[in-house]
């Protein structure tokens, strides 16, 4: 191969390599989804339905495999890395989940709902997430707004906290709570105490100050990237501040995928009852049941 | 919440045996901790298989209901199990015996002899579910998700289920058995009437094995032209059900009952020693393409029904679900299956539809996944205001939302309840429910799929 003949090659692979000289238009599907300035919701897609393997050699059987996890799995792959869309869900989710810790919960929420207002110790999220136990207690002011709202201990104090997550506890804590007064029937209940920056050992403040058999605190788990709006109850049999955690029952992944809110709120209900039967919650309760 | 196990036993009274199983269903709690428990039946364990007996009959439309009986109880002796041991389970009578004059009487007193909970049930299209299921064609259906038609054939029919990726896709039956024609010493002595215009051969005549060959490839090629699609040309009066609906592909075939047994292994021995041309049947088939290298070899063969019958027929409820002021078991309940469509006027639609029902049906609806406190309010106004009057209520719902909707209409005054959810029924269905498992939270239900339509 002589110089010149060379040089053509190396043209030739040059040229090859060079983007067109017109840029190309956005391809027809990009073009379809874009109207209005609007980006169509990628959050929107049931994982679980969403399958982005070309050309594979069972798709129903993997389908099936699919509905039984949240995982992303049969997600393709472009070369060794994620699509696009696989990498914009995962961080699209992981703000979802990230935007659920560090929001109020609005106000409307327990305004429209008349559940009276208190807050713990903690002035603002920052403060909420770096001192638990602040999340824990509360001000001589919010103690008697409190003590002014029960002045006879109820059998049952039932609380709403936002916890980790505003998206859960507006998206399940209303209708759950319904559910929970429809189940208790005749046993009389107080107003739903809604409690801002709360953690769980909240319950035991709230016990001692007014004096209920039980605490049944609804409260936002803190989020992972499968739900954000995944919502916990912990009950507590006549707690007091230090009592162990084991004294607690907890029901956990009350969301539209998990146990769905009505139906949680139903069976905590029936737990209730049981708990004031048996007068014990947590492993107490468990070892009774055995 | 500990493990429970249930005692369940099947009896399958069919055209030429009759069998009985025991199992011990072990119920578990599969959910994660600190979640809302959700109770299955995990485990399927047999623990006793009876002697295969014949089915004592008085005459060909009579069976000997006492004879049945005194096998019944002689099986149960042998397993060293008593009336009060058993939880559940179901009687099934199937093939030419659920013909039989007497049948249902004898049907109604076995299942009540044979325990509190133990169901009455009948119906080709029920008896292919559970040869289906306790054969393990469903099973292996699931596992190699595949396509796979399944014939469970008895003495007088054969029932046939076909799973897509374990997932029933439709059902059907044929009069086409082993026992379809007897034969003593060499002499026919019964011809079944199915077989009328089907064959020259007469009761009374002396056969051998090559004339009689001809008969069976009649019934082969019935079963052939089914799987290649050609279901129109079967003779009217083997077809027990309407033609079942085959997809395109079907990847497996698989055959259980007392034929398959002739089918898979072949002694050789005499072609009558039973009496009946199960075995030249089960040779014709093995010499047939229902024969090939798509062929499987169920886990249960002869004992399919009985098993699925023993180990398949209960079910459980959700774990979250409501009854109140009601004595179970309930039984033989007809169902009032509504509609996604219908379950938006609910009121309207089981209005309409009750009055279809001599006897107070259990009404089933798909429900709605994660509904709010307003509709669940809803619903019960809706079921109140045209079920009301019926004691015990019985509601099942496909979605999980059983225990609020029960609550809900405790609330507003219904004495008698039951709500269970997590089901899944038609209509032309029956509903038995049996008294509480696992502490309470949930109850053993079976659902006995008469019609069935996907």
């Amino acid at each position: 191969m002589d110089k010149t003949e060379l040089r053509s090659l190396v043209e030739e692979l040059l040229r090859d390599l060079q983007p067109s000289a017109k840029p190309s238009a956005p391809n027809k599907e990009v073009r379809e989804n874009f109207h209005d300035g609007i980006l169509p919701d990628i959050t929107a897609e049931d994982l679980r339905e969403q399958y982005l393997v070309a050309d594979p050699h069972n798709k129903d059987a993997f389908m099936a495999l699919k509905r039984k996890t949240p995982a992303r799995v049969g997600v393709g792959r472009a070369g060794a890395r994620y699509r696009t869309t696989t990498m914009l869900r995962f961080r699209a989710d992981h703000a979802a989940a990230q935007d659920s810790v560090f929001s109020l919960v609005g106000e409307n929420f327990y305004k429209d709902n008349h559940f009276p207002f208190v807050k713990t110790m903690c002035k603002d999220k920052d403060e909420y997430l770096t001192r638990p136990d602040l999340g824990r207690r509360f001000s001589p002011e919010s103690q008697s707004i409190i003590r002014n709202l029960y002045p006879t201990p109820p059998k049952i104090l039932l609380v709403i906290g936002d916890g980790l997550s505003s998206a859960a506890v507006e998206a399940n804590a209303v209708d759950c709570m319904k559910a929970i007064r429809q189940g208790l029937g005749s046993i009389p209940l107080g107003e739903t105490l809604f409690v801002q920056f709360c953690r769980v050992g909240a319950s035991d403040h709230l016990g001692e100050i007014t004096g209920a058999e039980i605490v049944c605190m609804l409260v936002g788990e803190r989020p992972g990237l499968v739900t954000a709006e995944s919502m916990s109850c912990y009950i507590t049999y006549k707690p007091y501040p230090g009592i162990p955690e084991s004294k607690r029952t907890v029901i956990s992944n009350i969301h539209r995928q998990g146990t769905p809110a009505v139906e949680a709120g139903a069976h905590i209900a029936t737990l209730l009852l049981t708990m004031l039967e048996k007068k014990a919650s947590g492993i107490d309760l468990g070892r009774m049941q055995e | 919440m500990t493990d429970e196990t249930l005692l369940s036993v099947g009896i399958d009274l069919g055209t030429s045996t009759t069998q009985l199983v025991f199992s011990r269903l072990h119920v578990k709690n599969r959910a994660a901790a600190f979640t809302i428990p959700q109770m299955e039946i995990a485990e399927k364990e047999i623990l006793y298989k009876s002697d295969i007996h014949f089915t004592p009959l008085l005459d060909d439309s009579t069976i000997h209901g006492s004879g049945v009986r005194e096998i019944v109880a002689e099986e149960y002796r042998k397993a060293g199990i008593s009336l009060a041991d058993v939880d559940t389970g179901a009687v099934i009578i199937t093939g030419e015996t659920a013909r039989k004059e007497n049948a249902e009487a004898v049907l109604a007193e076995l299942s009540s002899f044979a325990g509190d909970f133990v169901v009455a049930t009948a119906g080709p299209h029920l008896e292919s579910i559970l040869a289906g299921k306790g054969s393990g064609a469903e099973e292996y259906s699931r596992e190699h998700r595949c396509t796979l038609l399944h014939f469970d054939i008895g003495g007088g029919t054969t029932n046939m289920v076909l799973y897509q990726n374990g997932e029933i896709y439709s059902t059907g039956c044929l009069n086409i058995g082993g026992r379809l024609v007897k034969v003593n010493d060499g002499v026919i002595v019964y011809i079944s009437p199915v077989l009328d215009g089907l064959t020259d051969l007469q009761v009374g005549q002396k056969v051998t094995e090559a004339e009689l060959l001809p008969l069976c490839k009649t019934l082969v090629n019935a079963l052939e032209d089914m799987v290649i699609g050609a279901g129109e040309t079967i003779p009217l009066s083997l077809r027990t059900t309407a033609l079942m609906k085959l997809p395109e592909k079907i990847d497996v075939l698989s055959f259980s009952g007392g034929v398959a047994d002739f089918i898979y292994t072949d002694s050789q021995e005499d072609a009558f020693r039973y009496g009946d041309i199960g075995v030249l049947l089960g040779r014709t088939i093995a010499k047939s393409r229902l024969y090939s290298a798509k062929t499987i070899r169920p886990t249960e063969t002869i004992r399919a029904t009985v098993v699925g019958a023993g180990s398949h027929s209960t079910q459980l409820s959700g774990s979250t679900i409501s009854y109140d002021g009601v004595e179970f078991p309930l039984k033989n309940l007809p169902v009032l299956a509504l509609s996604e469509e219908e379950q938006s006027h609910l009121s309207d639609a089981i209005r309409k539809k009750r009055a279809w029902f001599s006897s107070p049906p259990a009404i089933f609806f798909p429900g709605w996944k994660n509904p709010s406190f307003e509709q669940i309010s809803h619903v019960a106004e809706e079921i109140l205001a045209s079920a009301g009057d019926m004691s015990p209520l019985v509601i099942a719902v496909g979605a999980d939302m059983g225990k609020a909707l029960g609550q809900a209409l405790v609330a507003r005054g219904q004495k008698g309840l039951v709500c269970v959810d997590s089901l899944s029924m038609g209509s032309g269905a029956y509903l038995d429910i049996g008294p509480p498992v696992a502490g309470g939270a949930v109850l053993p239900v079976v659902i006995k799929t008469l019609i069935f339509e996907k």
